[in-house]
Formats: C-alpha cells, structure tokens, sequence
C-alpha cells in the first residue's frame, strides 16, 4: 500500500537506505518549490547582483558602468560619509538597545503582579506594539516640532528645557540623535514589554518563594532568579532591537531628514543609501556596495551576538 | 554499511564555527578600516579627480574695489550645438489621426495648494476637450519625482514631468526626454509673448529642453505691524544688505521683535538657492563657463571674495543678535514659524514667492493667533548692489520620449495649454507663481490681482528689472543637487561662526570633486 | 544543543495540557492574568499596594503621552490647534472626516489591507509547504537545504530593495498589487516557525495515515494543518502586521498617488505638519486605529506571533 511512510525502510538511525532515500524527493521539491523561488528572486538574486554592482561606478541613470574591483569596497567603506553613517548607526543602536531593553524589563517586571486591573495595565504597556514606524515618528514629530509642536507649546516645559523651542530637540545636533532614539525606543516598547512578559511567567515562582524564605529581598531576587532565568528571551530581545536599530530608515525619514546640517547626525546607514539628501542617491554602485558592507556588518554583529552572548545564556531549568 | 547520520549537534557546531569566524573577520576589517581614509565617497573610482579640463574661461581676476570682473570668454560663445533632430522628433500632428482620446500621465512635486490650482488646470483642460485626457500624479517633492524618474524604466516613466531648474543639464544630457524645443519648431509656436528670460533659463548648449511653467523666485517676507513698532515704513522694505542691516537693527532696538531677520540654510533655500540669487544680483559668476551657460561647467567660483564677503555679512548679523538661524530647514517651513513666533519672533525673512499663496492661507485660517494675512509684507529679495533682481527659479515641464507618436503629440498639446495667457493668468492669480509670458498680465484673473493686492506683483517686477549680464542666468551644474547639499553645510558651519573662507573653500572643493566625477560619468 | 526548553506553562501542570500547549511551540502569554499558584506571594497589600498602583499610573502617563496629544489635536479645529495641547478643550470629527477624503486615507487603507492579505495568505502557503516537506518528509541534503533557507533571514530588506525595484519594474508591476506583494510571498522566518511546531508531532500520526493510505497532501490537510492552526494564527498576525507596517518598499514602488498604501500616505501628510497640524495628526489616528482594534481582537495570537521565537532558545 502505497502511503508517506509505506516505503519507510528505516535503519536504526532512522535513515533510509538505499533507492528509498530519493523516493520522497520529487515531492519535497515540488512543496518547496513555491518558497524557493520566492526566496531566489527576491532575495537571493539581489544579494548577488548588489555585489556585483558594488563594485562599479555608473552614470546617473545607471548606464555606462565601470568596474572598479574589490577596491571599490574598501574605499567605500573608509569613506568619511560612510564612516559617519556608521558612527551614528552604531550610537543608534548604543542608544535604543540598552535603553529599550532595561524599560521593557522594568515595565514587565513593574506589572508583574497580582493586583485588580493589571490587565489593562499591561494593555496599555503593549499598546506601542500597534503602532507603524510612520504612526509612531509623526506622533513624535508632533511633540518634539519646535513651533507647532506640543512640548513647544507647554509653557512651563519649554521654560524648563528651552532648547526644545529654539533650535528644537530635532534641530540640534546635540539632541537629534536622542530624540529620534526615544521615538524608536517608544516604538518597541510594547514589542519588548510582551516578550519580557512571557519570559517572566515563564520563571517557575517557587524559586522566588524560596529565595524570599531564605531572606532574599527582592533586588537580590532579580539579578540571582529573574535576569538569569529571563536569558533566551533577553538574547532574543537584544538580536530584534539591534536589527531593527540597523535597518532605521523610517524614523529618520520622517523626523529629521538625515539631520540637522553639515554634521549629519541622523543618516543612518539605510538612510545613507535611500534617503532623500544622500550624496550616492543617484548612485547605483555606491548604493549597492553600501548596502552588501549593510548586510556584513549585521552578519558579523548578528554572530558576534550569538556566539558571545548565547554561551552565557542558561537552558532549561 | 549506512553511515552515521550526521546529528544535528554537528550542523549546530559548523555553524557555530562558521558564526565565530564571520564575527573575527568582520572585527578584523573593522579595525584595519577604522582609520578613516579622509576621502569622500564620491571621488571612488576617479583617475584623477581633479582633471584638467578644456577651461573656457579664464580666472577671474579682482580689481580694487575688490569685486571680481567677468572676464571675457576665450572661446566661442556658443559651443558646438547638436543639430535639434538629434535629440527626438516632437510629431505635433499625430494626435489628429488618433482614434479616441489619448491618455497621458504628467508627474508633479507640488502640495497644499499648489497642488490644488494644478488640479483645477488638469481638470479645465480635460474638460475642455476630448482628444486628451491627463492623469495627474502627485509624487510629493520634487526630489521624489526625480527619484523616481531615475529609478524608473523607460515604460514606467510619464509622458509629462515637472522638474525644478536645477536639473537641466542632469536631465539634458540623459538621452530620455524631448526638448521641447523640437515640439515648438515642428509647430511653429509663437514665442514672441514669453518672458525671454523664462525661456533662456531652460536652454542648455543651445537648445530649450523644457518649457518653463512656475516661475519662482525669493522675496522678502516681512511683519508689517512690527515695522510699525519698529517706526519703520512698512510699504519701503530693504533692499539692499545695508538696509537690511540697519531695519533689523532698528528692529531690535525698539523691541518690536527678538531678531531682524530670520535665515536658514536649506540647500534649495539660504544654503543654497539664495546664494545662487545673490551671486546673480551682485552680477558674479557662481560657477566657470558663464555659470555654466557658454559651456558645461567644471568648476564653481563661490568661494571667491565675494561669496566670503556675502557670507560673513551674514554671519555678523546672527552674531550680533540681528539675524538668527533656523537651520537647515527641512519642512520648508521653519523660517516662516519664526517669523510667527509668540515668544521670540523674527520680523523678516526670504522665501521663495511660490510659498506666498500658502503663507497667506494658513494664517487666513488662523493659525497664528493674533497675525492675519493683510499684516505680512511682501517686498524684493535684499541683496548685494543697488538695484533689486533675480534669477529664474521654479520648475518647467519636460516631455518624455520613446513614448509613441500619439502620446508626444497629446504632451504637447497639454503644455500648451498650461502655457496659455489664460491659464498663466488663472495659475499666477492662484498660487503667486510669475507667469511665464508677458500678456498674461492683462488678463483676469490676474489683471485684477496684480491691481488688488500688489505683493503678488513684486516677483514679476524684480523678474523684469534684472540687469542683463553674464550672471542673470542661473548656473548650470551637472550635479546641482549636490553641489547645493554640500554649499548648504558650509554655510550651515558659517552660521554656526565657522571660518567663512575655509569652509567655502572646503564646500568648493567638494563640489568641483562633485562636477569631476559628473563629468567623468556623464 | 538540542536541549528543548521545557517551561512550567503558566498555571497548569497537567501533563497532557503541557503536551497540548507544547505542540504549538510557543509560550502562551496572559496579558491579563494572574500567576494562580502564588498568590499569596505575589499581591502586595496595603501601602505597598497603593506604591505599585501609583508608579503603574505614572508610567502609563509617560508611555500613552504620544498617543494622547495627538488624540487631542485630531480632535480640535484648525484654529486652536496651539491653544492647549494637553487638555481637550474644543471638539470636532471634522478635522477626522477632512483627514479622512481630503488625505485619501479611505483608498489607502483599503490598499494596505489587500497587500497585507495578499502577503499574508501566500506566506502562509509557502511556509506551510516548506516546513512539511522540511519536517516530515525524508530526501537527502534536506539539512543542508534547511540551513540555505533559514540563512536568507541574514539579509536586510535594505539591502536588495534597490535591485528587487528593477525586477518588479522590469515584470512591469509597479503601482500595482502584485508589485507591492510578491518579494515578501515567502518567509524563512514561516517556514522555521511551522517546522518546528511540524516537528512536534508524534510520529504515530504519521504512520496511522500512513496504514490508511493517506497521501501526503491529505495528511497534511486533514491531520497536520488543523494541529497548528494556532501558530498559524500566530504567524498570520505577525506577517499581516508586518506588511500593514511596511515604510519602505511602497515608497519604493508607487509612483501613482492612487495606489499608495497607508505608511507612504503618512509620508505625503507629513509635508503639511507646519501648516496644518492637526490634520496630519488625524490622518495618524485614522491610520493606527485598525491596528489597534486588531490588536485588542486578536491579543492572544499577536502576543503568541511575537513570542514564538523568544521562549524557546
């Protein structure tokens, strides 16, 4: 009787021998088939054909390419636009990471609690997570705008801190990245605050219980129980937050457009390739070598995470 | 003999390893790039950046009052012109043999209500006839619609685009448009009523590539009830830097306001544009090659004594408390606010006259508490020298080639239409934009607005009262755009209190580094 | 490495609930519970109470700010937009209904919402499919393929937008909803998800299929499908919501104003904030408030979508 397992001729490792070993796989590459391709054109392709874009210079409308080798690469990369965009992407991510991690554990363990109501509390602590990137930088465009904007218009605020009238917060150079940074940490807040939740229930309450009988008081308990036990889900907070402050285009977009002049202190790497004052906006080889050096730089961070972070990461119970 | 199954330990391990040595990799060139190699990224894959050009100008030279002479050129004044077929045939009589209404798209970068007066025109004509229908697209900014032009393939491009004057010769050289130049000899269209000027501003090697559509140029925004505290004369705005000068001082003296004159340093703004205008007024060139206009640029000349002149006036006016800056800009709106601020206002500041419209709707609609639309004063764009003038600034209209006979003739005739005296007068009337041709000003709307409210008029009169010379045209650089980001740094820096001549120096050399490299490619 | 975690689930410690719960792969979240089993150890009383209570409210204040200044200048006519921003003094659904037409917002959302779906049933499809043949079929380098797939995940949307832009304009599907959709029909992410949940199944199902006779396909709708339907869920909400959120890649692709999706709407409101505020900010409500209804409808799923890969390592 022919069936998925009938043919089954297993061996103690459960591999199959022989002609069996091939018997399943017309199907599996027909069931495949419709990601592969998917994946294969629309990402893989690309990948490929910006390497090999990267490494040209063309005219303005991407005709009359030359090629100019790995070179092209290194120079790139050691360009003083390049190396400011990643000063500041890696300031972003020095900024949103820590800050959004630590409120996202602090609001969660804050609604950790038995009390009437919680349940609204922590859906107000999720709410952020509705909100667009767009929703959530014209919401704080509206706040931080130092003529029309809300905190501008709070006499007593403006009063208390007047650089968010004159020049405004988005316009000087001094605070620009900050704002954008408490935008985005905004943002994810919800995001952070439902992962952190979950990995909090997921502590067994006994080992609270039973440290607090040994006379644990509760910051004690924090570091020794939860932020061990919390492990996975920080490792996974942190690899979300620091991809995501990587990728920051929309924020900046909207926001300050790339930041307040000459310095720049808001390109961002992606706003670098796409925004709308980049010098390599009509560029498609510069573009493209500056997104592959994007897409190293986040292999090498995403592994540097994995490896140097995961090992202290505690499994199981 | 099955082997052992390689357990999924082991692909974990690979890909550990694999992980750990990408990480050391990347660490490693991390720390081998980390010294900044200092050089901008645009001059990759340059020969020799600096390249010896054919210059068709000699150096300017001072004389002793320490303004620069325009020398004469030592090569022919018009270069080698490409006879006009080359560049694509306009067939003006194919929407006659079209069965059925031919539909066209027309890209703009308008908003608010620009857009809105646009609107009303697309719909005028399409109504008003049935061989041509025209969708608009609005692409948000005119930097989206360049963008997108670019990006886009032949097919996925309009028949119709507007781009702002700082494209042409980019968009000249491309091989992708028309000139419209081609349309108006097939046609034999009367030019005659057009403002010379206009069309002058749109001709690149000899050639009109673009009809010129919403012409714009800076005026001086200015409250009229703080001039009035201020016992200045509010029907006699500045018009030189020295008066300017002295209204902001009085200005600040009597308290009226908290600055005289509110500046920023957008590139298509203060740091920028306005520079371009004055360089124009003070009849200097901006960039070699008679801006750009006998031959191609290669060169630009901003940072000669009088750009350092013009920007340290500047940057002595912010120091002295008379003038402040906003910054770079980037709503587009952020000098008008000042000027509307309860707490620390300015009393003037230029814009472009193509904001006129907006300005005085938003407070018609009260906005500002306590400021109406009557108490802004509108006057001539202050500036160097004497007399008051500008250079052509707005957009144009640009037809797409490679589009097929029907469409390149329907192009057409949309363009003539929205260059018609009638439509000129209805679209002046509207937004505050000058209109293209001369007779338009006797018609109405416009006769009558031009005899009601006079602020409407200054942009048209400064327009005609330019002198003629060498520096009335707008330069013309091949990466205009960029040249003006990086002009708009320096004198962001110069605001900020920088050394005037060496950051003009250094905006200079990254724009000649700039036009190199365009030059180079294109 | 295989070490799989094993959770006390929250309040049950009943094996076959474990087992159940377990199958979905991912930790069930209660947002608005309560820890059962420690009560006692758990509920701050008296002035402790009133303490948690307090900084609660003030943190809520400080998180909803944002949400409540825009909510007041949505509110509010165009003439008293500076007046008070903190309290809502006038109140007007004009500036709503204005946003509303004047910002095409209607056609906008109704554009999100078919590319969402589009992306969101094809991702689905894929995944499905991909994690099956990865989970439950046998073919030789199946790891190696696995391995290839989950490492597209590596490569940022950014970085192959530009090049994805010319495909799909040279396809000629700019400005339309198979250009603004297809890159995104499959995710490695989908399919690592339901090949882990596939995984879970006992391998006694299969072979019961397998002794009746039942294809692949069959099993797979009939048996293995239903079993996960909640990850299912959980990963329909989480490419739904990603699609919905999408900034880039329309801007990218639409050049006809009719055809934008609802983020690059926002972008051309933005250019008004300076004159008309609080139109922009209405035009925001609009755009946020499906989301939001959805995720007050869909909590538990959302929260199970965006869990999924944290809790277990």
């Amino acid at each position: 009787m022919s069936g998925p397992m009938a043919d089954d001729a297993t061996d103690t490792d459960g591999r199959r021998s022989g002609r069996r070993r091939w018997a399943e796989l017309p199907l599996a590459m027909a069931m495949l088939a419709p990601a592969a391709v998917i994946l294969g054109v629309f990402v893989v392709y690309p990948l490929a054909r910006a390497m090999w874009l990267g490494q040209q210079r063309c005219d303005n409308f991407g005709n009359d390419c030359v090629s100019n080798g790995i070179e092209q690469y290194v120079d790139v990369f050691r360009s003083v636009e390049f190396q400011n965009a990643l000063g500041v992407t890696l300031q972003f991510a020095a900024i949103t990471v820590p800050f959004g991690v630590i409120l996202g554990v602090g609001l969660a363990v804050l609604a950790d609690k038995y009390l009437r109501g919680i349940g609204a509390f922590r859906a107000v602590f999720s709410s952020t997570v509705a909100t667009s990137v767009a929703v959530a930088s014209l919401m704080w465009l509206f706040l931080l705008q130092p003529s029309v904007g809300v905190l501008a218009n709070v006499s007593w605020f403006s009063e208390l801190f007047p650089t968010v009238k004159d020049p405004g917060w988005l316009q000087d150079p001094s605070t620009a990245l900050w704002a954008v940074a408490a935008s985005s940490v905004w943002a994810n807040l919800g995001f952070t605050f439902i992962l952190v939740t979950a990995g909090l229930q997921g502590i067994p309450r006994d080992l609270h219980e039973a440290a607090a009988v040994d006379g644990a008081g509760g910051i004690r308990r924090f570091w020794s129980i939860t932020v061990p036990m919390l492990g996975p889900t920080l490792l996974f907070v942190m690899i979300v937050t620091v991809t995501r402050a990587f990728q920051a285009y929309g924020e900046i977009d909207l926001l300050t457009g790339g930041g307040p002049q000459p310095d720049n202190p808001t390109t961002t790497i992606p706003y670098f390739i796409y925004g709308q004052n980049s010098p390599i906006r009509n560029d498609v080889g510069l573009q493209a070598a500056t997104a592959v050096l994007l897409f190293l730089l986040l292999l090498g961070i995403s592994a540097l995470q994995l490896v140097g972070v995961g090992r202290r990461v505690h499994y199981g119970d | 003999m099955t082997p052992t199954r390689r357990s999924r330990v082991d692909v974990a391990q690979s890909v550990r390893t694999l992980f750990t040595r990408t990480a050391v990799l990347v660490l490693a060139g991390v720390v081998a790039g980390a010294c900044s190699s200092g050089e901008s990224i645009l001059t990759i894959g340059q020969e020799d950046a600096v390249s010896t050009t054919t210059a068709a100008v000699a150096p300017p030279s001072t004389d002793a009052s320490g303004s620069t002479i325009a020398p004469t050129s030592t090569v022919a004044p018009t270069t080698t012109q490409a006879p006009l077929a080359e560049f694509g045939d306009c067939p003006v009589e194919a929407l006659d043999g079209a069965d059925g209404p031919v539909g066209i798209t027309f890209w703009h970068g308008l908003g608010n209500d620009l857009e809105n007066a646009l609107i009303a025109l697309t719909d005028e004509y399409n109504a008003s006839q049935d061989r041509v229908v025209v969708d608009l697209q609005n692409q948000t900014s005119y930097d989206s619609a360049i963008d997108k032009y670019i990006q886009s393939s032949q097919d996925g491009r309009p028949n119709v685009i507007q781009f702002p004057e700082y494209t042409l010769q980019s968009f000249a050289q491309s091989g992708t448009l028309i000139p419209v130049e081609a349309c108006i000899q097939a046609s034999g269209y009367d030019t005659a009523p057009f403002l010379d000027r206009a069309l002058d501003a749109y001709t690149f090697e000899g050639i009109g590539w673009a009809m010129p559509f919403n012409v714009s140029n800076p005026v001086l925004y200015y409250n009229r009830k703080v001039f009035e505290a201020a016992g200045l004369d509010p029907d006699d705005p500045p018009i030189t830097l020295e008066e300017l000068r002295a209204a902001s001082q009085a200005i600040v003296d009597s308290g009226a306001a908290t600055y005289g004159w509110v500046v920023d340093s957008g590139a298509n703004s203060g740091g920028g544009w306005f520079l371009e205008q004055w360089f124009g007024r003070a009849g200097e060139l901006y960039a070699d090659n008679g801006n750009g206009r006998v031959a191609p640029a290669t060169r630009v000349l901003y940072d000669d004594s009088t750009g350092v002149e013009l920007l340290t006036f500047v940057q002595q006016m912010i120091a002295d408390g008379l003038a402040v800056s906003v910054g770079d800009n980037s709503g587009g709106t952020d000098a008008f606010l000042k000027v509307a601020d309860p707490v620390a206002p300015g009393a003037m500041t230029i814009g472009t006259s193509a904001a006129m419209g907006l300005v005085f709707s938003a407070l018609g609609g009260g906005l500002i508490p306590g400021l109406t639309a009557e108490d802004v004063g509108v006057g001539p764009m202050p500036g160097p020298g004497e007399e008051i003038g500008a250079q052509v600034g707005g957009g144009s209209l640009w037809i797409v080639g490679e589009k097929g006979d029907e469409e390149t003739a329907a192009a057409w005739d949309f363009i003539q239409f929205l260059v018609s005296a009638e439509s000129q007068s209805e679209w002046a009337a509207a937004t505050g934009y000058v209109p293209v041709r001369s007779d338009s000003v006797d018609i109405e709307p416009l006769a009558s607005t031009y005899a009601t409210d006079p602020r409407y008029k200054v942009p048209y009169d400064q327009l005609l009262t330019s002198v003629e010379g060498e520096a009335s045209l707008s330069p013309v650089i091949g990466p205009q755009r960029e040249v003006r980001v990086a002009t708009a740094n320096a004198v962001a820096a110069i605001f900020d209190g920088a050394d005037v001549a060496t950051s003009l120096a250094d905006a200079a050399a990254q724009s000649n580094a700039l036009i190199a490299s365009y030059n180079q490619r294109n | 490495m295989a070490t799989d975690l094993t959770l006390p689930i929250d309040g049950a410690d009943d094996p076959d609930e474990l087992g159940a719960r377990a199958a979905d792969g991912a930790a069930t979240v209660d947002l608005g519970g309560r820890p059962e089993r420690s009560r006692g150890f758990d509920e701050p009383t008296g002035l402790r109470r009133v303490g948690r209570y307090g900084l609660l409210a003030a943190v809520v204040a400080i998180v909803v700010f944002p949400i409540y200044t825009t909510l007041i200048a949505a509110l509010k006519p165009g003439d008293k937009v500076f007046d008070n921003p903190l309290v809502p003094d006038a109140f007007t659904l004009d500036v709503i209904r204005a946003a509303w037409t004047a910002g095409n917002l209607d056609r906008y959302l109704i554009n999100s919402l078919i590319v969402a779906t589009i992306v969101t049933v094809c991702q689905l499809v894929t995944s499905v499919l991909a994690a099956y043949a990865f989970a439950i079929l046998r073919f030789p380098g199946r790891t190696l393929i696995f391995f290839l797939f989950t490492a597209t995940l590596l490569v940022p949307a950014e970085a192959i937008m530009v090049v994805n832009r010319d495909t799909v304009d040279s396809l000629g599907w700019l400005n339309t909803f198979q250009g603004l959709s297809v890159p995104f029909l499959a995710t490695a992410f989908g399919i690592f998800l339901l090949r882990q949940v596939f995984l879970t199944l006992p391998r006694d199902l299969l072979d019961a299929a397998a002794i009746d006779g039942v294809g692949h396909f069959g099993f797979m709708r009939h048996v293995a499908v239903p079993l996960v339907r909640p990850t299912l869920g959980a990963l329909a909400l989480f490419s739904f919501l990603g699609t919905w959120n999408q900034y880039l890649w329309p801007n990218l692709v639409i050049t006809e104003q009719d055809m934008n999706t609802v983020q690059s709407g926002l972008r051309i409101l933005q250019a008004s904030i300076a004159n008309e505020p609080n139109l922009v900010m209405a035009g925001t409500v609009i755009a946020a408030l499906p989301i939001f209804i959805a995720l007050l409808v869909f909590q538990r799923q959302l929260v199970r979508g965006l869990t999924a890969g944290a809790v277990k390592g």
